[in-house]
């Protein structure tokens, strides 16, 4: 169904966006405005756990400039509950503010609409709430626990979800092998925290009975099904359009805001704004779980893996609205890309005080990376092996592609020691080797990092069944429309909101290829409009899912346009459609040139001058299509599921520095192969792996967000949570390999996520090989100078 | 709490127009471009002066307008991505980061270029090292900077061939 003709596809085309956003020009949400508009502010507990046992508005509302108060109990009056974004089994009723009680600190207790910000902000030291601080829960160990305090009583339990799921002879694996290793891992809470807040505006139009929504959530299709649920509002009377987004990464998806901002505009009568600032960002959008991973790995003593064991205990803060799916996407690829027969997945996902959290690049994904390719460099110094030699002995080989893993996962395409083998060879990991050692003799510690990884792409929400046994959402899919306008000119749109990854251009290319026209010729419409966009439930930006999905609802649209084109040239040139070529932004016929039809001319049949169309044709050039990807299915009998369905792979070769003197980890060398197909545009594919290689780098050495015991977040700003800058990120090498995916439309895989998966893995293996000579193993992340001064004394 | 009412006026010039006006005394320069005179190119990233997104040149020098009230402009001359972009087409500078796609999602662009407008202006070749320690105040959180090094470094190139150089 493809008619690829100008090669378009595959070049690396100067991003059509850059040239609006380097001169400001973008359009972002704190950039919109309506008239009459008011503005939000919001209290937010400063108990980790408390009841609220009386909040006093009066003196907020008397505040001249100050429109309406929004407490919690008033907002349980006005809308229901915030339903779940995935299926789950908690059935707790979770409303946009606290009703009487809070259960992390930043979390919205009440909100104020006002004249302007600052006006809003003044409201709020004018709230008089009282609270009775109750006991917290901030280790999800101790959450477990019997004598635990609850963050929900009437559950009975902080556990959201336990069950133990086994693929394979796993005990006699253990029981017949060599040797077992078993490994503690715990990973800390961070977050992509993108440099755009979440931010949104509502306006309830009573004469319409509308609600209207501008906002930069990245999952539009959910959010909107969402908010008319809480509204009690049919999905036909709320529109939601996104305009430029400024980053996402997972997290900016929140739509209790966008409520809160509803039910002040239907209370004000105005137009309400609402943009986190980064203290509330940091403090209570999102953060991707603290967790902890017993591994157990049964070994031959050559090094074969013959069986994993893993118990995962996913610590969710309070979070009723995506829980369990940082185990659950783990799940399928639990073993990364190694060929282990039997395995063993405990999954706990469990409540605690502290910030919800949610989707964060590469969900759960780096955490198992880090967990296995740790342990696999602890297994390889265990049976004094070169760690890039145990990894070879294991992986599974271009020959077994497609490979099943054992909890269903199907690994599609790509020779992962043949990515290994590139990034050593561009990693020069002999030399490297060999200056190591001459380091070490002048009493400088250098240490060699390798971590390689799978990457997977779209989600399939029929995994839940897993935990529910039943199925709700499912599948992986998406929409989007081509229209040939009047002119000739073409205009696409989609239901994936782009946060960055240069949709305008990317698509441009792919429907130039299909139209025979060049890129200029084609305009995607920026972000979304739900009365315009094509849409599904499971529309959005998310899940590295743009190769999986949207690639395939933007060709499907396309031949369609392509099809009538021909079918009214056809026509028109009374010649048959095989007889016909399409290029050059024409129709003519084969081997006559001069039997040609532009595009301007088709397309004025189309629309203005129908009765030149063939008998039966409709008017207009208009198509849309919305592509499921085959490959996600339903669960089987074995409780095997695809949760995610495309994989791309990746090596990582680091050579770190640590000062003695003061600590500091220092990236010396970093590469990056990795296989993502065919590669759609060069140029956009290799921004992303400098930038997500850049995250697992900032989540290595410098991220955390750390609370106390009180459940007190001691990190709320850049100042003391740290993001990688630019001395900190070294120049990442990139080279590639290109397996096209037999299951996309065009080859291509998932890219966004990978370099955040084995970038903490690589730069804690570094490290670890840098000190193992003093005995040190890296068990936690991040890798802070005071971690590694007190390991060096 | 000191009177949020409190308003002082200003005078000062913003991409060489004159701006005359009174303020609140409270009214950070970033609010004041964006919202009081429309001018969103400068984005708003974590208003504790870390991020950079908000970066604008005063007197030429570069400045974190989320820590500046307007009503300390009195005088000064500020310049913003609008006032950085010529009426046609980009500079050379946002050229080449166009050139090696440096931004994703763009919203720290126009502090990036602030920030690098002012490198320039100061140092005619400055080395990668001196790039790099030049934008550490400006989070980018998309690209890992590296084509963000490249694309000062063409600009440096280029105005290098373009002086005959």
């Amino acid at each position: 169904m493809s008619h690829r003709t100008g090669g378009w596809v595959g070049r690396p085309v100067p991003l059509k966006e850059d040239a609006r956003l380097v001169a400001g020009r973008g359009r972002f949400i704190d950039d919109l405005g309506r008239a009459r508009m008011l503005h939000a502010a919001m209290l937010r507990s400063p108990h980790a756990h408390a009841r609220i046992v009386a909040i006093d508005t009066r003196e907020a509302e008397a505040l001249p400039g100050v429109f309406a108060v929004l407490t919690g109990a008033e907002a349980a009056a006005r809308s229901g509950p915030i339903r779940p974004l995935i299926p789950t089994t908690a059935g707790i009723p979770d409303y946009c503010l606290a009703v009487d009680r809070a259960r992390y600190v930043g979390e919205p207790v009440a909100a104020v609409a006002a004249v302007d910000r600052a006006t809003a902000e003044d409201a709020l030291e004018r709230i008089r709430v009282q609270y009775e601080p109750l006991p917290v829960v901030v280790d999800p160990e101790a959450a477990i626990g019997p004598d635990a305090p609850l963050l929900y009583p009437e559950l009975g339990t902080n556990v959201v979800w336990h069950d133990t799921l086994t693929y394979g002879p796993v005990d006699e694996a253990m029981a017949r092998a060599d040797g077992v290793l078993r490994e503690r891992f715990t990973i800390q809470r961070y977050a992509s925290t993108p440099l755009e807040t979440f931010g949104g505006i509502a306006e309830y139009d009573p004469g319409t009975d509308v609600f209207e929504f501008w906002t930069n959530d990245q999952r539009p299709g959910l959010t909107i099904s969402v908010l008319a649920a809480s509204l009690g509002v049919p999905q036909s009377r709320v529109r939601l359009s996104c305009p430029d987004i400024g980053g996402a990464f997972g997290n900016k998806r929140r739509p209790a805001y966008l409520l809160i901002c509803a039910l002040l505009a239907r209370k004000t009568g105005r137009p309400v704004k609402w943009i986190e600032d980064r203290i509330e960002n940091l403090t209570a959008l999102m953060h991707a779980c603290n967790g902890i991973m017993d591994v157990e790995l049964g070994y031959r003593a050559d090094g074969t893996v013959l069986a994993l064991a893993v118990r995962d205990i996913a610590d969710e803060g309070k979070n009723l609205i995506t829980p369990t799916q940082h185990n659950l996407i783990k799940l399928g690829n639990i073993a990364n890309g190694y060929r282990i027969p039997a395995v063993r997945y405990e999954a706990w996902s469990v409540l605690t005080n502290k910030c919800p959290s949610g989707a964060n690049r590469g969900i759960g994904k780096p955490f198992m990376c880090f967990a296995i390719e740790r342990a696999m460099a602890l297994l390889a110094r265990r049976l004094g092996m070169d760690p890039a030699e145990l990894r070879l002995r294991n992986y599974v080989t271009a020959a077994q592609m497609p490979y099943t893993t054992p909890p269903g996962a199907q690994y599609d395409s790509g020779d992962y020691p043949a990515t290994l083998h590139r990034a050593l060879e561009r990693f020069g990991y002999t030399a490297r080797r060999a200056e190591q050692a001459r380091a070490r003799k002048e009493g400088r510690l250098l240490g060699i990092g390798i971590a390689t990884s799978v990457e997977p792409a779209g989600t399939n929400l029929a995994s839940y069944e897993i935990i529910t046994g039943r199925r709700s959402a499912s599948g992986s899919a998406e929409a989007a429309m081509v229209r040939m306008e009047p002119d000739g000119q073409v205009r696409v749109s989609i239901g994936d909101p782009a946060s960055g990854q240069g949709y305008e251009t990317v698509i441009a290319q792919i429907v130039a290829d299909e139209l025979g026209l060049t890129p200029d010729a084609v305009t995607v419409t920026r972000g979304f409009d739900s009365t315009t966009t094509p849409w599904l439930y499971l529309s959005g930006n998310y899940s590295n899912k743009f190769s999986v999905t949207d690639v395939g609802a933007v060709v499907g649209a396309a031949a369609r346009v392509h099809a009538k084109l021909l079918r009214i040239a056809a026509h028109r040139l009374e010649a048959a459609v095989a007889d016909l070529e399409m290029g050059g932004g024409a129709v003519a016929v084969r081997g006559a040139p001069d039997r040609r039809l532009g595009f301007a001319e088709l397309a004025r049949t189309a629309y203005a001058d129908v009765l030149g169309l063939p008998p039966g044709e409709e008017p207009g050039l208009e198509a849309r299509h919305a592509h499921q990807n085959p490959l996600a299915q339903p669960m089987d009998t074995d409780r095997r599921v695809r949760s995610q369905l495309v994989f791309a792979n990746a090596a990582h070769c680091c050579l770190v520095e640590v000062d003695r003197r003061t600590g500091l980890v220092k990236i010396l060398k970093y590469v990056v192969v990795h296989d993502c197909g065919r590669e759609l545009n060069p140029l956009i594919v290799e921004g992303m792996v400098h930038g997500a290689t850049a995250h697992g780098i900032g989540a290595a050495l410098l991220e955390e967000f750390r609370y106390d015991a009180q459940g007190q977040l001691l990190t709320s700003t850049f100042m003391d949570y740290l993001k990688p800058t630019s001395v900190d990120v070294p120049l990442i090498e990139v080279d590639r390999l290109e397996h096209p995916s037999p299951v996309t439309p065009l080859g291509a895989k998932g890219v966004g996520e990978g370099g955040a998966i084995p970038g903490p893995a690589a730069v804690a293996n570094a490290v670890e090989d840098a000190l193992a000579h003093l005995g040190v193993v890296v068990r936690a992340l991040p890798i802070t100078p005071e971690q590694v001064w007190r390991w060096l004394r | 709490m000191s009177a949020p009412s409190e308003r002082v006026a200003v005078r000062f010039t913003v991409n060489g127009w004159p701006v005359e006006q009174v303020v609140e005394a409270r009214r950070s320069l970033a609010d004041f471009l964006r919202e009081d005179l429309g001018l969103t190119g400068t984005h708003v990233g974590c208003e504790h002066g870390v991020c950079g997104a908000c970066t604008v040149l005063v007197d030429g020098r570069s400045v974190r307008s989320c820590l500046l009230f307007a009503a300390q402009l009195e005088g000064r001359s500020v310049v913003t991505i609008e006032g950085l972009t010529p009426a046609e087409g980009l500079s050379p500078l946002q050229q080449a980061f166009r050139d090696c796609h440096a931004m994703q999602c763009g919203f720290c662009t126009p502090g990036m270029i602030a920030t690098t407008t002012e490198l320039l202006a100061r140092e005619p070749a400055p080395s990668t090292e001196n790039i790099r320690d030049a934008i550490s105040g400006n989070l980018c959180m998309c690209t890992g900077y590296v084509n963000i090094v490249r694309a000062v470094e063409q600009a440096v190139a280029a105005r290098a061939a373009g002086a005959g150089g």
